[in-house]
């Protein structure tokens, strides 16, 4: 870490806590209302009235329970999957493989419920759904680090194409050995109620959101506080550098993507025995690169993930009150997606900017 | 790497942020579930539906869109929620929801991988009916649920007469989804229609395990056109690409779901499309009157020729199809609606040769909807 990162650290902290948070919060807030602002333009040219569509959205989705619930279970796997960028972008690789390490976890998790079958009992199953997971999600992002090690593959090339063979091996195994039916839609049986995420007291939420928030605050401490942190962060920036300080670069590197790797996985775990309960060819769809966006979107900082994952979240689940409240196309979720990114990331830039 | 110093800014923020949206969510968890009602729905005052893609999709989310235009028609006094690009997965569950928390006591769950997520709304809302079209469900059925659909099968039959007429390769193509019977049904309905007017013909079959997904359709349908097939056909949800693949290599055309004949003026021949109309009219109307529980919509309803009610009718004609053709499909489509009528009479042989339909049994529309082989003449690996 630089002297001047050092000043600036020890500034940032004895500054009051309200002194800090206001301008965070002001960032987004003001972000997001530019993208309301030129959303609202698409939404009258659509024949919408944007006020309509504005309290449409605050009232059925955010002002109501289940849609409020909803959001928090669909950010959790878009928070993890957004550390699993998060954690190689600190080694300067890119993990596009977050897709198909989700789908791996998806795949790791639902092959340990079936080999323990209904016999053992559900802390067992969980826990070994857990562990097959990440390792499934790792083995997917080591995979593209061997490649990169071995042979020189670009691991932004190498985990994106793996998306791909991961899509292929989940339709394989709910097509033949896992299918749950002849007859059925390709899908894998349900999990046993035992063996299903236990839900926060009160809530339709899993226990996946704790966790998530958990491993968010894990994910800070260790890159900002912890010697592995340090040295990624090096490797990262200047690889010959940290070669010619006696870093053993190929190992961070590894370490990076399967840290990264194990994260996704843990978050199709929490997909699969949290929410979908099964696996169908639809799992995981688009969870992946939309964590992608996420991260993008906090800069790879772990507690702005945490933001991000919750706005991504809430845009999905706002896409009802579009189509039924204000009448537009479900797709149009997608342009004020964008919006949001583009004004965000603009936003961020500026901040940038100003702490430099 | 140079915004890392200024992290413990976004820390407390977001954590506190996080911390108060989670409170603020469990403190307000109290779930209304509506007490049980001997006739759920019974004056519903709205009725929704999901569908799983565009309501403009030249198939079968399209034809579930001008469905619920022919509901809004009917009831003017109902509101009527469409609700598109719903995925099959547990989130289902939460769009229904949403519509019953605005009023809807009729749910209608449109595409076959929405019946999981229908079946846990119904049992949380015990006075909405929840109605899903086109799956079958096999346990006991609950007595707020049911599933609808028409025997596809049979104007598939009629289509493979037009198709196996008008080949000349005698390769027809498939571009389906998913191997599940009611996709199996089609592609042997349509195989053995074709069979009745040309023994020769094969159809080859390709799955792009999705409804719809463009990329994937235009891959199949290049692969099958490559292997010399003239005509193509599909279970897709979205229909166009295929259609203008066929089109566009001078190939011919069967349409699925929906009148898609404007998209290949030149190669269409027919198809099998929906009128949802008269069935989703029928059902509203049961809710409303509070008959629901115990009627035959309250069970896995099915209707074909035989029934007199098909919600599939034959698309209209492309100049490809001659009198003689339309002769033999108009005296086939009678001979469906008969005792004896089917397009899986005995004797019925799969791949491999095997009688599977024995001869003189005419299998039951419950039979047809567990069919899970593919007959002699289809060329495909049905992956179990």
């Amino acid at each position: 870490m630089s002297a001047e990162a050092k000043v600036a650290d020890a500034e940032v902290r004895t500054v009051p806590v309200v002194a800090r948070v206001v301008p965070v919060i002001a960032r987004w807030v003001g972000a997001l209302s530019v993208a309301l602002v030129l959303f609202s333009v698409l939404l009258l040219l659509k024949g919408a009235n944007p006020i309509t569509a504005y309290t449409g959205i605050w009232e059925t989705t955010f002002l109501r329970s289940r849609p409020l619930q909803e959001i928090f279970v669909q950010m959790t796997p878009l928070v993890l999957g957004a550390l699993a960028v998060a954690v190689p972008a600190r080694a300067g690789l890119t993990n596009v493989g977050g897709e198909g390490q989700i789908i791996m976890g998806g795949v790791g998790a639902c092959g340990a419920s079936l080999f323990l079958g209904d016999t053992a009992s559900g802390g067992v199953i969980l826990g070994a759904m857990i562990v097959c997971a990440m390792l499934a999600g790792a083995l997917w992002a080591g995979l593209a680090a061997a490649m990169r090690l071995v042979a020189g593959v670009n691991e932004a090339i190498s985990t994106l194409l793996l998306n791909f063979v991961a899509l292929d091996l989940l339709l394989f195994l709910i097509y033949q050995p896992w299918r749950e039916s002849p007859t059925g839609q390709p899908a894998t049986k349900e999990l046993v109620d035992v063996a299903k995420l236990p839900v926060i007291s009160g809530t339709q939420v899993n226990m996946g959101l704790v966790l998530a928030i958990g491993l968010a605050v894990v994910v800070f401490v260790v890159l900002t506080r912890t010697k592995w942190g340090f040295k990624i962060s090096v490797a990262g920036g200047n690889a010959e550098a940290a070669r010619r300080s006696g870093l053993n670069v190929p190992v961070l590197i590894l370490s990076a993507l399967l840290i990264g790797g194990a994260l996704a996985g843990l978050a199709g775990m929490i997909q699969f025995a949290g929410v979908e309960y099964k696996l169908r060819a639809s799992f995981g769809y688009q969870l992946g690169y939309t964590s992608f966006l996420a991260c993008w979107l906090a800069r790879h900082q772990p507690f702005p993930i945490l933001v991000a994952a919750f706005v991504f979240a809430a845009l999905s689940v706002s896409s009802d009150s579009l189509q039924l409240d204000a009448g537009v196309p479900a797709a149009s979720i997608h342009v004020l997606t964008a919006l949001i990114l583009i004004a965000v990331l603009g936003f961020t830039a500026q901040r940038k900017k100003a702490t430099a | 790497m140079s915004v890392r110093q200024s992290t413990p800014r976004w820390a407390v923020g977001v954590g506190l942020a996080c911390a108060a949206l989670v409170v603020a969510g469990c403190s307000s968890a109290t779930e209304s579930s509506g007490s049980g009602s001997d006739e759920p729905g019974k004056d519903t005052p709205a009725v929704g539906f999901i569908t799983v893609g565009p309501k403009d999709d030249f198939g079968y989310n399209q034809a579930v869109y001008e469905g619920s235009q022919a509901v809004e028609d009917a009831f003017p006094d109902l509101e009527v929620m469409l609700a598109e690009n719903v995925p099959e997965d547990d989130s289902a569950a939460t769009t229904m929801q949403r519509m019953i928390d605005d009023g809807a006591k009729l749910i209608f769950a449109t595409s076959y991988g929405h019946l999981d997520a229908a079946l846990k709304v119904a049992e949380e809302n015990p006075d909405v009916v929840v109605v899903q079209q086109g799956n079958t469900i096999t346990t006991d059925i609950p007595e707020n649920s049911g599933t609808y659909f028409g025997t596809v099968y049979e104007p598939m039959y009629l289509a493979g007469i037009a198709a196996g007429a008008a080949t000349e390769s005698d390769k027809l193509g498939y571009v389906y989804a998913f191997p599940i019977p009611q996709t199996i049904a089609n592609i042997n309905a349509f195989e053995r229609g074709a069979q009745s007017v040309n023994p020769d013909v094969e159809t080859i079959t390709v799955s792009t395990s999705s409804w719809c997904d463009p990329g994937k359709q235009q891959a199949a349908a290049e692969s099958l056109l490559a292997e010399g097939v003239d005509v193509l056909t599909q279970h897709q949800d979205c229909t166009s690409t295929v259609i203008q693949a066929a089109e566009k290599a001078g190939a011919m055309t069967v349409g699925y779901h929906a009148d898609a004949s404007e998209l290949a003026p030149e190669g269409w021949l027919t198809g099998a499309v929906w009128d949802w109309g008269p069935v989703y009219t029928d059902i509203v109307q049961t809710v409303v009157d509070g008959d629901f529980v115990g009627s035959g919509y309250n069970d896995n309803f099915r209707v074909g020729y035989k029934t007199g009610t098909n919600p599939f009718v034959l698309a209209p004609y492309g100049p490809g199809v001659s009198e003689e053709t339309i002769a033999a499909i108009e005296d086939a489509q009678a001979w469906l609606g008969t005792e004896e009528g089917s397009p899986f009479a005995g004797p019925v042989l799969d791949q491999d040769g095997e009688v599977e339909i024995e001869e003189g049994v005419i299998p039951t529309y419950a039979e047809n909807d567990a069919m899970d082989f593919f007959v002699q003449g289809v060329v495909g690996n049905l992956a179990q």
